[in-house]
């Protein structure tokens, strides 16, 4: 089974993602921010991220990063799921190291397509 | 990024002080106003996250056929997945509001009443909101998906 950390201030974000990816079959791990998210990338295995882009303590971009200068991350998909979607943020995650960039609200049907297209 | 303040330039208008108060106190109302519905919606979310679990361990628990109706109730249930997320867009909606509310609360005293001695000066960098919106959504549509 593949492991999802999911990364998000919002409890009923959190929720919402969750709900979806156990009822396709994934395991979720839930974090409540980039910093707390950075640490159960560190204890738990991850087989992919989706993580949102603002919050308090370490944001998305700030997460993506970090994970990308570790050896165990460097391939690991990660998508940020935001609200913000100029062109300059996405560009920015680009940057940063992020695999996709999904704007909020999600479709439950299409988050798991894209998930199955970029998880190995 | 720091922020330089905007000093006024071209003509200069004068309040008196009272109604600078006052325009203080109604932003003052605005933004508890906003924490408030702030609450409304947490405690509403939290409910309706309650009712949908409630509907969807129930449809799990009982055995019923595969018939077409069930995958409608399935298909719907999906579908409020994407408008449960209402709640997160509003409350960056309105923490943006709030902050821009304050500036102008904290601006109106800058730059009607000045400091007292002694007083530091307002943090204009922290004090004006230069951050767009991270919401521009109207409608709660799926968003757009981009694989870099």
């Amino acid at each position: 089974m593949h492991s999802i950390l999911a990364v998000d201030d919002s409890p009923s974000m959190r929720k919402m993602v969750s709900f979806t990816l156990t009822g396709a079959g994934y395991q979720v791990i839930e974090a409540v921010d980039g910093q707390d998210g950075y640490e159960k990338a560190q204890s738990h295995p991850i087989d992919l991220v989706l993580v949102d882009q603002n919050m308090p303590r370490l944001d998305g971009l700030g997460l993506t990063r970090l994970l990308r200068e570790q050896p165990k991350y460097k391939t690991i998909p990660i998508l940020i799921l935001t609200t913000e979607s100029s062109d300059q943020m996405k560009q920015a995650g680009r940057n940063a190291g992020a695999t996709g960039w999904l704007v909020k609200p999600f479709d439950p049907v299409r988050l798991i397509e894209v998930i199955q297209k970029v998880i190995r | 990024m720091q922020t330089e303040p905007i000093l006024p330039v071209g003509p200069v208008v004068q309040l008196p002080l009272m109604l600078v108060a006052e325009l203080q106190d109604s932003l003052m109302v605005a933004m508890h106003d906003l924490s408030r519905l702030q609450s409304l919606l947490g405690h509403t979310m939290d409910n309706l996250m309650v009712r949908f679990n409630k509907v969807n361990l129930g449809l799990q628990a009982v055995d019923l056929p595969h018939v077409s109706a069930m995958d409608d109730v399935q298909s719907h249930l999906r579908a409020a997945v994407t408008e449960l997320q209402f709640q997160d867009m509003a409350s960056q909606l309105i923490v943006h509001t709030s902050l821009m509310l304050q500036d102008c609360a904290f601006r109106l005293a800058s730059e009607t009443m000045g400091q007292d001695e002694g007083e530091e000066p307002a943090p204009y960098a922290t004090m004006v909101s230069d951050r767009p919106n991270p919401v521009t959504q109207s409608e709660m549509d799926a968003g757009s998906i981009e694989i870099f």
